[in-house]
């Protein structure tokens, strides 16, 4: 098992070299001088100039050739994607080209709210998709599995952004019941300790804030967890159908084991190998879906900023965010494969 | 001929018919037998695949899946009661407890995720309501009755961690736990390599010495259920053709088909170059079962009354035993003259 | 006793019932499914009213613009305020809503095609080759192309830095040499490391040489290290892992997450959007393809073709493609529902199609500004466009797997 662990984890490395060297590439697909994209046609030259110092842009992007050949050997690793990568190893994603302020800096500003959102949402679509999974699954052909197929196939096809709309239409323009945006209404005040506005509330007894920021999240919380929600509704159905299937769910039954038992116990533990990876790969379906859930809510976290960036073309904070987000997912999606090893006992001794 | 003694029968079913409704149409799997299991008997129940055999047993477990199973009719007494009119509550404290049942792929018939040794404690802790500990002493002693070597080690080993001999003992471990008045075994051998199929069989054989209880043994293989069966049950069709002691049914073979099946079975005796006898044909189309007798398309002694009426099983005094077919006595020669 | 009279006709095996092919089944399972039927009449009307309207119904989204009929909600009779019927009201800019959903299905569905021709396409064809060469052996030509690729491939490295593309032939040849005497020299595996570690790092250092001692150092390290990995032929295990390795690399990003960056950097417009989609796409189809062949060339159909001799590319067309069309079909369909899904997010977002073009993300975008003047008609139906043409095609997919299932046949 421990070599298992040790050889998924280095399995990761060569990944997320690749994975730096695609956001790096993104630059490149910049038609005309990046530069004068980002800065605009009417960008003064001391601005142009600092933005090609900051990317390196007058030095070849992966390796100097002709500093070799006078034999500049250092010269030669001198590039724009050697230095990109020599600064992301210091924690360093460059800095904002219109405010000047350090990505970093604001990251640590505006991810805070994408994480509360996220997780809400991810707990929505777990607390709501597994055990409706579970039932529809153990009540096969029934009106609700029918109703669960309908529903979750309806959840895989709205579109977020769509269904967000539909909401502030719906609860915030029309019954007004919900604010349409923001985490908080003005004159609400938290007091941060972990950022997260829900949690913090909790934990410094602030009722009014906790229900303040709880009607600000809902709306964004439940049109991020759709798809989510729908899609772990379905894998914990048809996996759950699969290892219903099985001739060790006879054996459970044949030994008297009430339905409860066999399904819980026995169907269970088997059918959630399958959701758990799904359940990866929902992670990153959530904070991709954050750009356009935040968008339309102004919520002020990573999603809103990317698109604020791509329209204001400040290219280094797409590349940072993105980035970012590519780490996360795939650190949850690493969780994911070492949760198997301890829930898959015949993993260990593959 | 019966055993003489009025024993009370250990089960005791009648008309049981099961069906299964699919895209295709009825399934008919099952059409209403009957017979009697006594105490301390070895059943064997013989036929193709697709006879109905498993089915049979899983409908006396209810463990047919309802829907697209059903169990329009029949009774099965067990104990004095109706296993088909017990709640769901009862029936689960007769799986198991009373009625065990050991299946076909001992690969696929545990569960790869818990360890073998809590697979049998589990039965233990709910019918004999014993703690863990408790359960762990005594499915350490039955993996010892199996003839699991190092059985204290192996209860924490997980099912890929055995070979399919060993989980097939433990399968049977796992079904004697509690010590059933009926252990069915549906296939247990068809699996496994031929060496160990003889030692599963001779497993088998000796706890039902030891522990007397009754043994129905499911199987398409004459050749194992002779050594080792009282009776036989011959079924084709979801119908009992055949039913009566080995040495009757093998000595007076009534039934085409059994004949049939008697045939095709190898025999040291006979000369290098003998052909095998197959049975021409399928079975019949269980959706649509013919009216007349079901083996009627496959018959060589077919005529026109067994096209149109179905032979019901009846008691053939001179061979000893029950056959459902019209022209026995002319097969084997007996009475008309 | 009477005499049995033998019977002499045939044995009639009534039992077996009528033979169905397996498409012409899957089909009468596709018909009898009720949320398939729904589905596939969902997608004809989604497909040919937009087939329709762009053939047919002429629509110049340049040119439409009426100030006067701006936001309209929906009529169904004309009135004084809105002199034309529009049923689905009018946009911002008067444009009639329920012409501009029709004429943008269109859109939808180029989208929807080209970026999963672009991912079945590239990622079929790699996942098919990836799983087919992972479980069989590289018989010799492959081998030697596969070698030939690599050096070239590898060897294009020292050429660059040195100007000199004849190294990367030469390279190239090495490989071919490394495929051609494997055999040979196999045993002793330690002498051919020297061997081609030399041979890599003379063709490296002595071509280096004639630009300068830097290069001649740099090249010879890096031909050394060619030499090396080419010292053994590979088999087609290696060519499995170098692709799903890219595709690994592709998948670590939230799949639209990267469509959107990428065309964040490459400029909105409708053609980028599908190119993004089809990229992104590439490795679920790969990585599809590839599990779905590991899993055919095991059955007894693919083996008894090798030990008849059949060529690797008639076992691969003949044999193993038709067997893993069922779940790539399956994802495909799925896949249109997807791209539509994406696409529409990229329209909403701005990054899809330009303005005035009609497209449903792009229509969503323009008109939810203007939610709190009540006009709900105007994202209420591009929405609606949208929902139900990618529900259409998940029913229909949804439905394709059931009957396509083997594992369903009763």
């Amino acid at each position: 098992m421990g070599r298992y662990i040790l050889r998924r984890l280095l399995s990761v490395i060569p990944t997320l070299i690749g994975v730096t060297l695609v956001i790096f590439l993104f630059q490149r697909l910049i038609p005309g001088d990046p530069a004068v994209a980002m800065l605009g046609e009417h960008a003064n030259a001391e601005n142009v100039a600092r933005i090609r110092e900051q990317f390196g842009l007058d030095k070849p992007a992966f390796l100097d050739r002709d500093a070799l050949a006078e034999g500049d050997l250092p010269g030669f690793f001198d590039s724009q994607y050697v230095r990109y990568f020599g600064r992301l190893l210091q924690f360093d994603l460059g800095e904002s080209i219109h405010r000047r302020i350090p990505i970093a800096e604001t990251l640590k500003e505006r991810f805070p709210a994408t994480v509360e959102l996220s997780l809400l949402a991810m707990s929505i679509a777990l607390v709501v998709g597994i055990p409706i999974g579970i039932l529809s699954a153990s009540r096969r052909n029934s009106f609700l599995d029918g109703a669960t197929m309908i529903g979750s196939l309806v959840g895989v096809s709205v579109p977020i952004f769509w269904l967000g709309i539909m909401e502030i239409m719906f609860f915030a323009v029309i019954m007004k019941w919900l604010p349409s945006g923001s985490r908080l209404s003005s004159g609400i005040v938290i007091k941060p300790i972990t950022n997260l506005l829900l949690l913090d509330s909790l934990l410094t007894g602030n009722w009014v804030g906790f229900k303040d920021a709880f009607l600000h999240i809902l709306m964004p919380a439940i049109s991020l967890a759709t798809i989510p929600t729908a899609i772990i509704t379905r894998m914990t159905r048809s996996s759950m159908l699969d290892v219903l299937q099985e001739d060790y769910i006879r054996t459970a039954s044949a030994k008297g084991l009430s339905e409860r038992i066999v399904l819980f116990r026995h169907a269970l533990k088997n059918a959630f190998l399958p959701v758990i990876t799904i359940i990866g790969i929902q992670a990153g379906t959530l904070l991709a879906g954050a750009v356009l859930t935040e968008t339309i809510f102004s919520w002020p976290g990573i999603g809103k900023w990317v698109y604020d960036s791509i329209l204001g073309r400040d290219y280094p904070i797409v590349q940072g965010v993105t980035l970012l987000i590519a780490i996360i997912f795939l650190v949850v999606n690493l969780l994911v494969d070492l949760s198997y090893a301890l829930l898959d006992p015949r993993i260990s001794y593959e | 001929m019966t055993n003489g003694t009025a024993m009370k029968p250990l089960m005791e079913i009648k008309n049981l018919t099961t069906r299964f409704y699919t895209q295709d149409g009825v399934v008919n799997a099952v059409n209403g037998i009957s017979y009697t299991l006594d105490p301390g008997e070895i059943l064997g129940v013989v036929g193709e695949s697709g006879c109905g055999k498993s089915v049979h047993a899983l409908s006396i477990m209810r463990l047919i899946q309802i829907p697209p199973g059903e169990i329009p009719a029949g009774e099965v007494f067990f104990g004095g009661r109706d296993l088909l009119k017990l709640s769901e509550r009862e029936m689960r404290m007769v799986r198991g407890h009373e009625i065990a049942m050991v299946f076909q792929d001992p690969m696929s018939s545990l569960n790869p995720v818990y360890t073998v040794g809590f697979q049998i404690s589990e039965a233990l802790m709910l019918h004999k309501k014993m703690n863990r500990s408790q359960a762990k002493v005594r499915a350490i002693e039955l993996l010892n009755l199996v003839g699991i070597p190092e059985a204290t080690k192996r209860f924490d080993n997980y099912p890929h961690q055995f070979s399919g001999g060993m989980r097939q003992r433990a399968m049977i471990a796992m079904a004697l736990s509690c010590e059933p008045k009926l252990l069915i075994a549906d296939e247990p051998t068809t699996a496994l390599d031929v060496t160990i199929q003889a030692q599963i069989i001779n497993l088998v054989i000796r706890l039902q010495e030891e522990l007397g209880m009754s043994v129905m043994w499911i199987t398409h293989d004459l050749g194992i259920v002779a050594e080792m069966v009282h009776r036989i049950n011959v079924m084709y069709a979801g119908f009992i053709i055949e039913r009566g002691f080995v040495d009757d049914i093998y000595n007076h073979t009534l039934h085409p088909y059994t004949m049939g099946l008697l045939g095709s079975l190898p025999s040291i005796d006979e000369a290098p170059g003998t052909k095998l006898i197959s049975i021409p044909g399928l079975p019949p189309d269980l959706i649509a079962l013919p009216e007349g007798c079901p083996f009627f398309a496959r018959c060589t002694y077919r005529v026109e009354q067994c096209h149109q009426e179905r032979p019901q099983l009846e008691n053939a005094q001179e061979a000893g035993h029950t056959v459902a077919c019209w022209r026995w006595r002319e097969i084997q020669g007996f009475g008309v003259a | 006793m009477t005499e049995l009279p033998p019977v002499t006709e045939e044995i009639n095996d009534f039992a077996v019932r009528e033979h169905r092919s397996l498409w012409l089944d899957a089909w009468r399972r596709l018909i009898s499914n009720r949320t398939a039927m729904i589905g596939l009449v969902v997608v004809a009307v989604f497909v040919l009213s937009a087939v329709g309207a762009h053939f047919f119904w002429k629509y110049d989204a340049k040119m439409d613009l009426n100030y006067s009929a701006k936001l309209l909600a929906p009529n169904l009779r004309t009135t004084e305020k809105s002199t034309q019927i529009h049923i689905f009201g009018t946009d911002k800019l008067g444009r009639d809503i329920f012409r501009r959903v029709v004429h943008g299905g269109w859109n939808s569905l180029r989208v929807g095609l080209v970026a999963v021709g672009i991912s079945l396409s590239i990622g079929g064809l790699l996942g098919l080759l990836a799983g087919f060469f992972e479980s069989t052996d590289l018989n010799r030509r492959e081998r030697t192309i596969l070698m030939a690729a690599l050096g070239l491939g590898l060897g294009a490295l020292p050429a660059w830095i040195a100007r000199q593309p004849f190294q990367a032939v030469l390279f190239g040849l090495l490989g071919v040499a490394s495929s051609l005497l494997h055999g040979k020299t196999s045993k002793k595996s330690s002498p051919r490391l020297v061997e081609y570690g030399l041979a890599g790092a003379l063709i490296g250092g002595t071509s280096g040489f004639l630009v300068g001692p830097m290069v001649a150092l740099v090249c010879g390290l890096v031909g050394l290290s060619i030499g090396l990995l080419l010292a053994r032929p590979v088999g087609g295990k290696v060519f499995s892992s170098i692709v799903m390795r890219v595709m690994d690399i592709i998948l670590s990003f939230p799949s639209y997450l990267l469509a959107i960056a990428i065309v964040a950097f490459l400029g909105p417009g409708l053609e980028k959007g599908m190119i993004a989609i089809g990229v992104v796409g590439i490795p679920i189809y790969a990585r599809l393809a590839r599990s779905a062949v590991l899993s055919v060339t095991q059955k007894e159909y693919v083996l008894a073709a090798h030990s008849v001799g059949e060529g690797h590319g008639r076992i691969l067309f003949k044999h193993i493609v038709p067997n893993i069309l069922s779940p790539i079909i399956v994802q495909a369909t799925m896949g249109l529902a997807n791209a539509i899904l994406s696409a529409a997010a990229l329209g909403f977002l701005g990054l899809g199609a330009i303005p005035p073009e009609p497209e449903w993300g792009a229509m969503l975008g323009d008109s939810y500004k203007y939610l709190s003047s009540g006009a709900w008609w105007a994202v209420l139906f591009p929405g609606l466009a949208i929902m139900f043409s990618v529900l259409g095609f998940n029913l229909l997919g949804d439905g394709l797997r059931d009957a396509l299932d083997p594992k369903m046949r009763v």
